[in-house]
């Protein structure tokens, strides 16, 4: 397709500068994007390259279903939201709206783990009591408690673990990336240029093995809160798991995300939120106003002292 | 006959069109494409098929599209066909047997149902159909935990946990929207899976049943058999006469599943002025399920008799005391 000839920009290193494929002007590719556009004719580019095991190409995409104006509406709504965030912030417009797709890999595994924890099985006692009437006489109840009684388990456990998703990006941290998740995996369509042409699009920043120990940290998680509802009685404590994982495999995957940024003091960085390009699920921190936090907590500080007042001098 | 390829992970046959593998999510191997491998690195404007315009993908049609002559380009995405049936076993009962089957069932229902229901019985309606389902193997790791009486202390219940290999096949699980959950289930012993028929002819007088399911709403509903399946085997496992909060966590592998047609005859008869309904099975007379009258007076006169009993028991014992 591409006919152009490749040369790396010798001034910066940090941009690619290629010849456009619509009107033979230069154009620079920033490096570690896989995407470009014509800044004379508007035309948009897909970095093709040679296939390169240390680069690897996505294996899927998910395609943007959310857009643009929807995005900023979910990202409005989300602003107006937090009680204890300064006036200013929830009165803010988004602005800098980006759509993206972000490098990702997708985790599958099969889980094996082996718990010991303690069991809670419940059982009732009658106990009597003593205790005086409406009357003031002395009288003998009786009341039934729950008493747990606790036995230990140990055993092990199987599964598949599917669908772990963790961010290749270092400009956008795991952590952030889980705040929009889950992402439909059902909709996974197989990458083709095609489908991020005229999008921002990165190459994974993070190495293969950084992303694996994400997904590894992530696959714990899962395989405990997986445990936890495995088990039986009434209530379990004490829940402790050794795992390993077996046949694991790790695929590029781009997903759709909108990045907006949120100005909303002078003397303030911006905020960014995320929006989840599928399901339009945002996320982000909103800052706080200790002005807010301090009303609340002493207004919070009053009503306690007050009831204890008023219960003293009953 | 093609090759069939194998899950590399969990064994389980693949499936045309699939990007990931049903049971695991490993994903499939990716098929090679003929392309010409670019040996250098370019920026390449993707272009449309139609007028040769620069193609973009578009939020609104969720696909690349041409901004000069609006085609759309279509992304590859796994195939999701409706379920259709790759094989139908044979009719083995004729309709003059299920008849006689019929009757065969109602007279041997018990003393509570009228005494001349066999012979009072009229077939309204006879209809061969072949019903819509899945059959599938699978060799499954099953881990359970459970609470039970066994080894109870001062409460009820006692923990206890354990796992084992179960070897699944032909397990039968219904698509089917005219018979129930419960007919199936009561039919699908009888089924033979080796006695496989040539397809139906369009004019045969049997109905097929469609699947009316896509694959990956059938993929669910047969994952969620399976579960079913390991769970019911796996209270067996559990110590004690008592089970409660039974989980169990699956690791199929090498699942193939088949989808079926199963003969069956559904019946509608006539006892007084109601009409009841009964399936015969298509290959087994043995099997027939479906509903019957119940005889009141009979009813009536045991309830009766009972407390005629019980009321002779307590003139007794106050007599006697
Ligand atoms: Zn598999």
């Amino acid at each position: 397709m591409g006919a152009s000839a490749a040369a790396i920009d010798s001034g910066q290193g940090a941009s690619l500068s290629l010849r456009c494929d619509g009107c033979g002007a230069q154009i620079h590719v920033a490096v570690g994007l896989r995407t470009a556009k014509c800044p004379y004719c508007a035309s948009p580019a897909v970095l093709e390259r040679p296939a390169d095991p240390s680069r690897p190409d996505p294996t899927f995409v998910l395609g943007f279903v959310v857009t643009k104006e929807r995005a900023l509406e979910q990202a409005r709504a989300w602003i107006r939201r937090p009680l204890f965030a300064p006036g200013a912030f929830r009165r803010a417009v988004p602005s800098d709206v980006r759509g993206l797709y972000l490098p990702a890999y997708l985790y599958t595994a099969v889980a094996n783990a082996d718990y010991d924890a303690q069991i809670g099985e419940n059982y009732t006692v009658v106990e009597t009591y003593t205790t005086t009437d409406s009357k003031g006489n002395v009288v003998t109840r009786t009341r039934t408690k729950t008493v747990t009684e606790w036995r230990p388990l140990s055993g092990s456990w199987a599964a598949y673990v599917d669908d772990i998703v963790v961010t290749a990006s270092a400009g956008l941290p795991n952590a952030e990336l889980e705040q929009v998740e889950p992402f439909d995996m059902r909709a996974l369509q197989r990458f083709s240029p095609t489908a991020i042409s005229g999008w921002i699009a990165e190459d994974p920043s993070l190495t293969k093995e950084q992303c694996l120990t994400l997904a590894r940290t992530e696959t714990e998680a899962a395989i405990g809160k997986r445990l936890a509802g495995h088990m039986p009685g009434d209530s379990h404590r004490a829940l402790e798991y050794r795992w390993k994982t077996q046949h694991e495999d790790l695929e590029l995957i781009m997903l759709p995300v909108w990045v907006l940024a949120v100005k909303y003091a002078a003397d303030q960085p911006p905020v960014r939120l995320v929006v989840n390009g599928q399901t339009g699920l945002v996320g982000g921190r909103a800052p706080l106003s200790w002005i807010k936090v301090g009303v609340s907590i002493a207004l919070a500080l009053a009503a306690i002292i007050a009831a204890v007042l008023f219960a003293g001098s009953k | 006959m093609t090759d069939v390829l194998s899950c590399t992970r969990c064994a389980s046959p693949l499936e045309r069109g699939d990007f990931r593998c049903a049971i695991c999510s490993l994903p499939t191997p990716v098929p090679a494409t003929d392309a010409t491998a670019t040996t250098e690195v370019a920026a390449a404007v993707m272009r449309c098929q139609g007028c040769g315009a620069a193609v973009a993908y578009d939020v609104k049609v969720a696909a690349p599209k041409c901004a000069f002559c609006g085609a759309v380009t279509a992304l590859e995405t796994p195939d999701d066909p409706l379920e259709q049936a790759e094989a139908y076993l044979a009719f083995r009962v004729d309709p003059e047997q299920a008849k006689a089957a019929l009757r065969q069932w109602l007279s041997g229902l018990g003393w509570f149902r009228p005494p001349d229901l066999r012979s009072a019985a009229i077939v309204d309606k006879l209809e061969p159909l072949w019903w819509a389902g899945w059959a599938f193997d699978a060799g499954v790791t099953v881990s359970w935990a459970a609470d039970s009486n066994a080894g109870a202390g001062r409460s009820a219940w006692a923990p206890h946990a354990g796992t084992f290999a179960l070897e699944l096949s032909n397990v039968l699980v219904s698509a089917s929207r005219g018979l129930t959950e419960a007919e199936c289930e009561a039919l699908a012993p009888g089924y033979n899976l080796a006695d496989v028929s040539e397809a139906p002819e369009p004019d045969s007088r049997a109905r097929v049943e469609q699947f009316e399911v896509q694959r990956s709403a059938a993929r669910a509903t047969i994952a969620r058999a399976l579960t079913n399946v390991a769970a019911r085997d796996a209270a067996k496992h559990v110590p004690g006469s008592n089970i409660r909060k039974l989980s169990v966590a699956v690791v199929p592998e090498r699942m193939s599943t088949r989808r079926l047609g199963f003969p069956a005859y559904v019946l509608a008869y006539r006892y007084g002025d109601a009409v009841y309904r009964a399936i015969v099975h298509g290959q087994n007379p043995q099997f027939v399920v479906g509903k019957a009258p119940w005889s009141w007076a009979r009813i009536v006169m045991i309830v009766v008799a009972a407390i005629a009993a019980i009321g002779l028991v307590a003139a007794i014992v106050a007599f006697a005391s």
